[in-house]
């Protein structure tokens, strides 16, 4: 069927016009080097670009610009050269770039045109998705798209939707104010906040809204919503950690959802969050919000999950887990249960602290939520089993490895015992470096408690105790005070600026507050029981966090403090900083991989540097095609000790003296590949000239199969034979029944290097045949080939090696290209592969009747 | 032992930011300025080690800055930054006593070892 594809493009591009046998070989071949050099030009600014952002340069948006208009122009060019290569086999790809392209220019220039869509159901939300629906809605919907992991069932609201709101009720024409600069008075901010509140919601978006409500009914009869807000950005740029207002349970009805749409939305705006969002320089006019809608899990257990513990051992990940609903740990109000897992494949639990549970949160009848009081029996109990926790660590762990970064994953267990997953964002200023040694502290200084708690955030302080009693009196902290409270919460974010520690009775490493806390590198510990009694407002200490907890000391030790906060901060915590580096997340990750794998497709694209692998790897399937089937006069015959019949095609430099000879000694051979592989292939004792003696079978399979396997290998021209030049061989090996096609570029530049190695076919019966294969992709893997098999074909692929390494590749496969020619008759079960594959590897070539020396 | 103070001034945040943090890990007291003319008043009310200013800004420019702090704090070094490549500019800065000329992006540890030059240079 392929092979009849194959012939019925070739005819209509007879038909068309678009005949690629007008070109010769050598045209493709530059054509070809073209593509590698102006994908070098690329790589060579995207590296730069890497280099410079990476927070070893201060640079200005200018540079960023002009890098990415040099680099930019470098990818229109490698898109020319291919497609002049594939002959425009690839035309999506332009478009694809152009994607890329506006998004990335979007993010340099900070202006992210208005989404068109009001509501995208999670089904239809693509990576492409993440600004009109925020990283809550894409993260979400990227686990359930991609990753497959239960979410709830779902739709957002876009942050078009929420332009339109703003539009409709002119919200800022109504303030009338500049919004440039600073945090607005307390006064415009309530008015702000109120004509948010009670906005009128723009008949267009009601609609969206309900039809989003009608989709959602037959997937989710008789459920709830929990409305919450999408605005962190893709990659977590700052949490916003419960800086938000979420409404829970409530009814799935157009109506309800557009009340709690206006209170999420308003929430923008609430005094709260404006002191979070001034802390990191953001305008809030310039401030946008998605809205999540997503059905309530009707949750047996539900927590928080950190991949990595933040606060101590990184090789453990941290779950903290409640009976009923989550808000009670995020919030940090609930003696949670709190489990140290580790990380490694069978998770099993490192430490375990069974909380008291006392109260747990649960769906109100109709609307809402409430907390009520846990059942004594289930107080004590474990909200999680081992089964569910080492579950909820592997699917995690799955999570953190498609993101490629720590996460903080909200989770629910539902009354079937089904866990789901409610949120995933980056896990906030994990500190990947070993912790800056505190112990050197002045001996003589008293210590007051030592391993308090569980460590937040590490680092160290030194100030007056503010012990806080009750959270209204929050304003009346002093500034530099170490605040210490009996919990945690979210609303601390307030002084969070002019505390310089904080210490909580009780709490939660995985709360919000912690959270922010780790934002704002806030030495911080939860669950240091006690404390509120142990210290008094006014008394002076020194807080020095790390994994152990705290330990605290009386007096004021300013030294401690400063070496702790040596070193401490990296550029990634700079909101500015981070911000140019997102451009490099659609420039430099490399997620198109395999080959081999279907989603191998200009489609599947994301960034500038997928698109130049895509490049690659295609020219170089452009150039095998063209040398099998584009090649046809010029030829000259290798002169070889072993009778492999090779005629080769010179394309410029594969040749000392090539001019008017018919035959040619391997002496006189240049190109660097070819040189490697007959030296392989002649290799004393490889090539073995006696006949292996075939069984029955294998003669009966012989007689049945049709030497014409390869349509591609046509009459006309040699069977074996090699196009080459300089740095390049392509070879075409035809031994009895059994086929063999080898590719390979091999220049200084390692970057421009590949091998592409096809075998197929054989006299002997399938399973021999087989085995074959087994012995052949176990000796390529031993190189480093990636590869994939599909009946009795093999195809190989090594790339980016120095050329060295690649040269010494070729002379192995050149070896094993003998060696295997007759094996097949001998391989009668599978521990003869094994055997063989050793003995090849070890240099020793002889196998069984072989006549042949090793 | 003071702190030595360290003024960045650059009409882009992240400059700024970038190098607060930074000099502040080398033990240096830095203050950032997005344009000149706070800055200059701020060197009115404090003396500064090292002035680090970038080149082209809105209003009262490197060059402009240069002058001024030559002219009122000859002890003052100042390292000049600049999005381009401009050899008349070097010259023209090197002429009014420039400690040192980077063109962007610059490399942070060059800045550093500058600006541990200059504190030498001034005693």
């Amino acid at each position: 069927m392929k092979r009849f594809a194959v012939h019925m493009r070739a005819f209509f591009r007879t038909l068309t016009g678009r005949a690629r046998h007008r070109r010769s070989f050598e045209q493709v071949f530059d054509n070809f080097r073209e593509v590698l050099e102006r994908n070098n030009r690329s790589l060579e600014i995207i590296t730069s670009m890497g280099d410079t952002l990476g927070g070893d340069y201060l640079f200005d948006i200018q540079y960023v610009r002009r890098s990415y208009e040099d680099l930019h122009a470098a990818m229109i060019g490698s898109i020319d050269s291919f497609t002049r290569l594939t002959q425009n086999n690839y035309p999506q790809l332009a478009g694809v770039l152009a994607g890329i392209d506006a998004r990335i220019r979007h993010g340099i220039e900070e202006t992210f045109p208005e989404s068109k869509d009001l509501v995208f159901p999670y089904e239809r939300i693509t990576g492409e998705r993440l600004h009109d629906v925020g990283g809550k809605n894409a993260n979400l919907a990227e686990l359930r798209n991609v990753l497959k992991i239960t979410v709830p069932e779902a739709f957002a609201i876009t942050t078009g939707a929420f332009d339109a709101y703003m539009r409709h009720n002119r919200i800022f024409d109504r303030i009338g104010l500049p919004l440039e600069g600073g945090a607005l008075p307390d006064d415009q901010l309530r008015e702000l906040y109120e004509l948010v509140l009670h906005g009128v919601m723009p008949p267009e978006l009601s609609r969206a809204i309900e039809q989003g409500v009608q989709q959602l009914k037959p997937r989710c009869v008789g459920c709830s919503i929990a409305v919450r807000s999408s605005a962190g950005e893709e990659d977590g740029a700052f949490s916003f950690a419960g800086q938000f207002d979420t409404v829970l349970n409530v009814p799935l009805d157009a109506q309800e959802i557009e009340k709690a749409y206006r209170k999420v939305i308003a929430s923008l705006f609430s005094g709260k969050s404006s002191v979070y969002q001034t802390r990191l320089g953001l305008q809030l006019k310039d401030m946008k919000m998605a809205v999540a809608c997503v059905a309530m899990v009707d949750a047996e257990a539900s927590g928080v999950l950190y991949t990595r513990d933040p606060g101590g051992d990184r090789n453990n990940m941290v779950i903290s887990a409640s009976w009923g609903l989550g808000a009670v740990i995020v919030e940090g109000q609930a003696g949670a249960d709190l489990f140290t897992v580790s990380r490694e494949e069978e998770h099993g639990q490192v430490g375990a602290r069974i909380g008291s549970k006392s109260s747990m949160l649960v769906p109100a009848a109709g609307y809402g939520v409430v907390t009520v009081a846990t059942p004594v029996e289930k107080q004590m109990q474990p909200s999680l089993l081992p089964a569910q926790i080492a579950e909820l660590a592997r699917l995690a762990l799955t999570v953190e490895k498609h993101f490629r970064r720590p996460q903080d994953i909200e989770w629910a267990v539902d009354r079937s015992g089904r866990i789901v997953f409610l949120q995933t964002r980056p896990l906030s200023s994990v500190d990947d470096r070993p912790p800056a040694p505190l112990e050197h502290h002045d001996p003589v200084r008293p210590v007051i408690a030592r391993g308090l708690g569980t460590a937040v955030q590490k680092g160290a302080a030194a100030g007056k105790v503010h012990v806080l009693k009750n959270e209204r009196d929050l304003d009346a902290i002093p500034r530099g005070a170490i605040l210490v409270a009996r919990h945690d919460s979210s609303h601390f974010v307030r002084v969070m600026t002019e505390v310089s520690a904080i210490i909580t009775d009780a709490g939660s490493p995985t709360s919000h507050m912690a959270a922010l806390c780790r934002e704002f590198r806030i030495p911080t510990v939860v669950n240091a029981a006690g404390a509120t009694d142990l210290l008094v407002t006014g008394q002076e200490i020194t807080v020095s966090v790390d994994s152990t907890g705290a330990t605290l000391y009386a007096g004021r030790d300013q030294q401690l403090v400063e070496r702790a906060s040596q070193d401490e901060s990296t550029m990634e915590e700079l909101f500015e900083f981070r911000k140019k580096r997102y451009l490099l997340r659609s420039i430099a990750p490399l997620n198109l991989i395999d080959p081999l794998r279907d989603e191998f497709t200009p489609q599947a694209c994301r960034t500038m540097h997928d698109i130049l692998r895509f490049i690659h790897e295609k020219s170089v399937s452009s150039l095998i095609e063209y040398a099998e089937h584009g090649v046809r006069s010029g030829t000259v015959r290798l002169d070889l000790p072993i009778p492999a019949g090779i005629t080769l095609i010179d394309i410029g430099g594969g040749l000392d003296n090539p001019t008017h000879v018919s035959h040619v000694p391997t002496e006189q051979v240049t190109s660097a590949p070819l040189r490697a592989i007959v030296s392989g292939m002649t290799h004393p004792g490889t090539w073995r000239s006696d006949a292996v003696p075939m069984q029955v079978q294998d003669f009966m399979s012989s007689m049945l199969r049709v030497p014409d396997l390869m349509s591609d290998s046509r009459g006309g021209v040699e069977t074996n034979m090699a196009v080459i030049s300089g740095e390049y061989a392509h070879i075409s090996l035809k031994f009895g029944y059994h086929f063999i096609v080898l590719d390979c570029f091999c220049s200084t530049n390692a970057r421009n290097n590949h091998i592409y190695f096809r075998f197929t076919g054989g006299a002997t019966d399938i399973a021999k045949r087989s085995r074959r294969l087994q012995l052949i992709a176990q000796i390529l893997e031993h190189y480093g080939f990636t590869m994939g098999t599909k009946g009795d074909l093999i195809v190989a692929r090594l790339a980016n090696r120095p050329q060295a390494e690649m040269l010494t590749v070729l002379d192995q496969l050149g070896r094993l290209i003998s060696f295997t020619r007759q094996l097949d008759a001998v391989l009668n079960d599978d521990h003869a592969v094994t055997h063989y594959v050793q003995s090849f590897l070890d240099g020793s070539y002889a196998y069984a009747g072989s006549s042949a020396q090793s | 032992m003071d702190k030595h103070r360290i003024m960045v001034i650059d009409d882009e945040k992240i400059v700024g930011d970038m190098a607060k943090l930074s000099l502040e890990q080398e033990g240096y007291q830095v203050e950032t300025f997005l344009n000149a003319e706070p800055a200059l008043k701020r060197l009115e009310e404090e003396k500064f080690d090292v002035v680090v200013t970038d080149y082209k800004m809105k209003g009262i420019d490197g060059m402009e800055v240069l002058r001024t702090v030559k002219d009122r704090y000859p002890a003052t070094q100042v390292i000049m930054i600049t999005a381009f490549a401009n050899l008349d500019a070097a010259i023209e800065a090197l002429r009014r006593d420039v400690h040192d000329f980077f063109p962007k992006p610059v490399k942070i540890k060059e800045l550093k070892a500058s600006i541990k030059r200059a504190l030498g240079k001034q005693g």
